[in-house]
């Protein structure tokens, strides 16, 4: 088993407080919650739609995904998930998950049980706002990808889903200079973005002709962070993280 | 306590999902609300602006919007009589887009640090805040889905669907069949990623299969089932029980 941290809650306290101040009372209150590890494959699921979500997964390793399938069997990928996400704080509180919960690499998961969970979000005010907090920028973000999808060319939503996910994972220090795997194929970005993935492709290789990104397999490497961010009409405001205003340092 | 309030639609709707005693009631109605009409197309919440305050929408309709840089608009969600059309206001610093009155509005705007504190000292309150946050979001969740992986007809379809279920929901007295329809047709392409022309032969097609009737501001739903089967309509995403 890789190394964890002594506590493997303290990278759910440190992404509650991206947003939100904790005392430290607060902070050991979240640190006191129950949990157990669970390994997952690539693919594996940590929840599923139609499931009664009974826990709530904390990301240590790896990254995942949310996604829906439509009646004929479409996928929409709704959100990605970095290590120290909560992965199932959308669900607190409903009788059935309406979405499905994906790895999309092998990682390593906390399991907190549902009911001190929400005894804690009930019972803690200010660890109830921060985990509020939380869930209402994974709103945000699901409104952006509403008008990414809807009203974004091609170009433009590919730019969009790297540029979010080049500063989220910058903001989280998981990527110090500004190079990052991005652990999703083709088709996967495809249903990220509405597109299919001849599509993806043809976007990807643009963005690698016009001097914008160098990739090397799953490899990254953002050229230049503001032509980028025109690109994809990127702004970070939806991200609610403090200092919106100015990009993660190592993306300038 | 028993006597009709403004704030009716509002506990109607938090009755089946939490359990309210009548103190929660009373607290909530104690809160410092401010009663305000606004007129068709007014702003109610602006994109950037810092937050002060909740509002809940007594009636009328409204819509959030957000514009990308080349002024093009996407509607991200509808909201009826009884909902709150920014609750993540309360939280969050900054609003990340508009909210706007589809119809002439009436609503109730209470100071979001009332709100907040009011959450802190009333479990029940909080509990259906919660909820009323956590299914906007996964009403945000289904529209990704709907502009993403379903075709101008499934769209439409799936849009008129949820509005009926929701508005069943909130009126019991509801025929199931006709309802206030507040959108035009730019502000439904607006709604599913589609183009005024494309929703408008899209529309056509559905009143000529026999399944709605559209016309000012009315919405007859003739064939349900139908309609629903073509819009992939599962109602499980608006967590009406929980």
């Amino acid at each position: 088993m890789d190394r964890v941290e002594q506590n493997p809650l303290e990278s759910l306290v440190r992404k509650l407080e991206t947003h939100h101040a904790l005392t430290k009372e607060d902070r050991n209150a979240v640190l006191g919650l129950p949990y157990k590890l669970r390994r997952l494959e690539a693919q594996g699921y940590t929840l599923r739609e139609g499931d009664r979500p009974d826990k709530c997964a904390v990301l240590l390793q790896g990254f995942a995904f949310r996604h829906k399938l439509t009646g004929e069997g479409a996928r929409q990928i709704m959100a990605i998930h970095i290590p120290g996400d909560a992965l199932d704080f959308q669900n607190m509180f409903l009788k059935e998950s309406d979405h499905n919960v994906q790895m999309l690499t092998r990682g390593l998961v906390a399991e907190i049980p549902r009911q001190p969970l929400e005894e804690l979000v009930l019972g803690n005010a200010n660890v109830g706002r921060a985990i509020m907090v939380f869930t209402l920028v994974e709103a945000s973000i699901f409104r952006e990808w509403t008008l990414n999808i809807g009203r974004r060319d091609s170009r433009s939503r590919i730019a969009h889903l790297l540029c979010e996910f080049a500063y989220r994972l910058t903001a989280q220090g998981l990527s110090p200079d500004g190079v990052y795997e991005l652990p999703m194929t083709q088709e996967q970005l495809a249903d990220a973005t509405g597109l299919t993935s001849v599509h993806v492709n043809r976007v990807l290789q643009g963005l690698q002709r016009e001097g914008l990104i160098e990739r090397d397999r799953r490899m990254v490497r953002f050229v230049s962070w503001d032509r980028m961010r025109d690109v994809g009409d990127f702004n970070a405001r939806y991200l609610h993280t403090r200092e919106f205003r100015a990009p993660p340092p190592s993306l300038t | 306590m028993d006597e009709a309030s403004f704030l009716d639609p509002l506990f109607r709707r938090w009755q089946r999902t939490a359990t309210l005693s009548r103190e929660d009631k009373r607290a909530v109605l104690a809160l410092p609300w401010a009663r305000r009409a606004f007129g068709r197309d007014s702003y109610l919440v602006r994109e950037g602006e810092p937050t002060s305050v909740c509002t809940l929408l007594v009636s009328g309709f409204a819509f959030r919007q957000k514009l990308v840089s080349e002024g093009a608009r996407q509607i991200i969600s509808i909201h009826i009589a009884g909902e709150f059309v920014d609750l993540q206001n309360g939280l969050l610093e900054v609003a990340d887009h508009n909210v706007q009155c589809l119809t002439r509005c009436v609503v109730a705007m209470v100071q979001k640090n009332a709100l907040i504190e009011l959450m802190a000292s009333r479990d029940n309150v909080a509990r259906a805040i919660w909820l009323d946050t956590l299914i906007d979001s996964s009403i945000f969740r289904e529209w990704v889905v709907n502009v993403g992986r379903r075709d101008a007809k499934q769209r439409i379809a799936h849009l008129l669907c949820e509005l009926a279920a929701r508005l069943n929901s909130a009126d019991p007295q509801s025929d199931g069949s006709n309802y206030d329809f507040p959108l035009t047709q730019e502000q439904i392409a607006d709604c599913t990623g589609l183009t005024a022309v494309h929703t408008n032969r899209t529309l056509q097609t559905l009143r000529r299969d026999g399944l709605i009737s559209l016309s000012s501001s009315r919405l007859t739903i003739l064939d349900w089932d139908r309609l629903a089967e073509i819009g992939d309509f599962n109602e499980r995403y608006l967590h009406h029980a929980v």
